[in-house]
């Protein structure tokens, strides 16, 4: 990411703030006083662009972000006085039955919002990369579709899927398993995969146009030499088009990680967090926290753990993907 | 080069990944037209569903909020965006190595970590339930993706474009809007496909905040489902209403949907 740290001279652009800098080593002394004079003109001119923007942006995000802290440190009913706890909420997300659970949950929910959907996004795509064929087009807007559609409406067509009499369990009967048809949904083994799956439908039309963009930057120059090797579709796959992804599979990690903690219309529409707390995220917990039986200063504390989380799993998968 | 059978086995394992994707909501749209109750597919095709599903559920009223919510983050996201996006790319920012880095970070902070003071604090000011504290709040949002995007586009634009109207000494102001604003249309077409698509999606920020007459038509139809649970038909046809606007949109411009929401997932 390139900032443009040396600011810019007069109103025009330049590209990283570098040719600024040499413009004004070569040009006369009063000219570059002129100049810096004008780009610091220029500068203040900007801030007063950027100004409303950065300004809402503090009052809306950042500002309730630092709240989020504060409010953590107390007991609050959201109506009565707030009481000073000091970090008993934190403690009690890592020691309460419940909420601990949640992270459990997470865990279990990595397999169906993170590798499975990076698995198959870096197969339909290596696929797409690959053929070259007509149609590939067709399938890419099938694979992203889920992408657009509002979680409200994929959480209701998975309902339908899963129901106790609805496609799914129709499908088993029709093929004589009967005995595997249930309400999924409504499963205490069973609902934690169901909503998983649910994202891995989501989800994994996103990595593949993740990948398939991160493919078209690796050379072609690789992939003719790997046939000229005689490389097959598996070979290219592995030591051709794997290797140049690394910076999108980090990507993709960092995104549905993330997502899978944050886990909530989904899982809220379709279940609840139920059945019992079976599917409950820690975002369901907060939610329930926040405004189902009010302890405010529990759901502060679990979006700011959750913000913690993030921002470390963000930071640990960038500092491997660039470390090989 | 590849061979004949890679080709069909490229062709079929697409195609059964394209079955299982389409699967949900193919039987979703039969459900939707379809006369029984319980949603099974018919050859009997009752569009009225979609009538009887809008009237019960009252999708004039929600859609509508939805529709007023999306337009007014639309245009302050915009502007706020080329405003944004013309100084850290164009004129530079005081203290831009402090603040840009500011305004990446929010790409990052996700709604559930602020939800709970921003409820409360717009409690306070009597902005819940009210459409201006939400507008207020996917704007705030927003600002970070805008900026960026806007700040790239800008960036990418000939150094040419701007000389001439250097020479006619044009003020930021003019600069921005007459000569660099239309030459990234592009870019904003974008920009205003994703803040309508995450602003009329979204379950979140309207569940917490918005009640009654001024729910949006996403919440509605969560409304909606937990009443009808009986008529899948009608459940399935309100669903289609609700996705059909976005929906709708992605079917003319796919390009841009998937090149916006990449840039903001890799941030380069």
């Amino acid at each position: 990411m390139t900032t443009s740290n040396a600011g810019v001279a007069v109103p025009a652009r330049t590209d990283d703030g570098d040719s600024s800098v040499t413009e004004s080593i070569t040009t006369a002394g009063s000219r570059r006083r002129r100049s810096s004079r004008a780009r610091r003109r220029s500068r203040r001119a900007g801030l007063l662009f950027a100004a409303p923007g950065l300004a809402l942006y503090a009052v809306v995000v950042l500002w309730p972000m630092i709240q989020s802290v504060q409010y953590s440190f107390y007991k609050w009913d959201g109506v009565t006085a707030a009481v000073w706890v000091g970090v008993r909420n934190y403690v009690s997300f890592f020691t309460d039955p419940v909420l601990r659970s949640t992270l459990g949950n997470v865990l279990i929910l990595l397999v169906f919002f993170a590798l499975l959907p990076i698995a198959l996004g870096l197969l339909s795509a290596a696929l797409i990369i690959r053929a070259k064929q007509p149609g590939m087009a067709v399938y890419r807007w099938i694979f992203f579709l889920p992408q657009v559609l509002t979680s409200v409406v994929i959480a209701l067509l998975f309902k339908r899927m899963y129901a106790p009499e609805g496609p799914i369990n129709e499908a088993l009967r029709a093929i004589g398993l009967d005995a595997f048809a249930k309400n999924w949904l409504g499963d205490f083994t069973w609902a934690l995969p169901a909503v998983g799956l649910i994202g891995t439908w989501v989800t994994f039309g996103f990595c593949m146009v993740l990948f398939i963009s991160g493919a078209a930057s690796v050379s072609t120059d690789l992939y003719e030499a790997a046939r000229m090797d005689g490389a097959g579709p598996i070979r290219e796959f592995f030591s051709v088009t794997l290797p140049g992804l690394r910076g999108q599979i980090a990507v993709a990690l960092t995104l549905t990680i993330t997502g899978a903690l944050r886990a909530f219309d989904l899982i809220w529409i379709t279940t609840r967090g139920g059945p019992g707390t079976a599917t409950q995220t820690p975002a369901i917990a907060l939610y329930k926290a926040a405004f189902v039986n009010p302890d405010v200063g529990q759901a502060a504390a679990i979006g700011v753990v959750m913000a913690v989380l993030c921002l470390v799993i963000a930071l640990v998968i960038t500092r491997v993907s660039e470390k090989e | 080069m590849t061979s004949h059978t890679e080709k069909i086995w490229n062709y079929l394992i697409l195609t059964v990944m394209a079955l299982i994707v389409l699967w949900p909501v193919g039987t979703f749209i039969a459900a939707a037209v379809s006369p029984d109750r319980a949603g099974r597919p018919s050859a009997d095709l009752q569009w009225g569903n979609f009538l009887t599903a809008w009237t019960q559920a009252e999708f004039g009223r929600s859609m509508t909020v939805s529709l007023i919510i999306a337009s007014a983050v639309v245009v302050l996201s915009v502007l706020l965006a080329l405003l944004g996006g013309y100084a850290f790319g164009v004129l530079g920012v005081l203290a831009d190595r402090f603040l840009f880095p500011l305004v990446l970070f929010g790409m990052m902070v996700s709604l559930e970590v602020i939800i709970v003071p921003l409820y409360y604090q717009f409690r306070t000011l009597g902005l819940t339930d009210n459409l201006f504290g939400v507008i207020l709040i996917h704007t705030g949002m927003g600002v970070p993706f805008g900026i960026f995007w806007m700040r790239a586009a800008f960036r990418a634009l000939p150094r040419g474009v701007f000389e001439s109207a250097e020479i006619d000494g044009a003020g930021p102001f003019r600069m921005l809007w007459s000569i660099a604003a239309p030459n990234i249309m592009p870019a904003v077409y974008t920009l205003i496909l994703l803040n309508f698509m995450w602003t009329w999606n979204d379950y979140f920020l309207s569940l917490v905040f918005l009640h009654g007459d001024n729910q949006t038509a996403t919440v509605a139809l969560g409304v909606f489902q937990g009443k009808y649970v009986t008529q899948i038909n009608l459940m399935a046809a309100g669903g289609l209403i609700v996705a059909a606007p976005v929906l709708i949109l992605y079917v003319i411009f796919q390009r841009k949907f998937i090149s916006g929401m990449l840039a903001g997932a890799i941030k380069e």
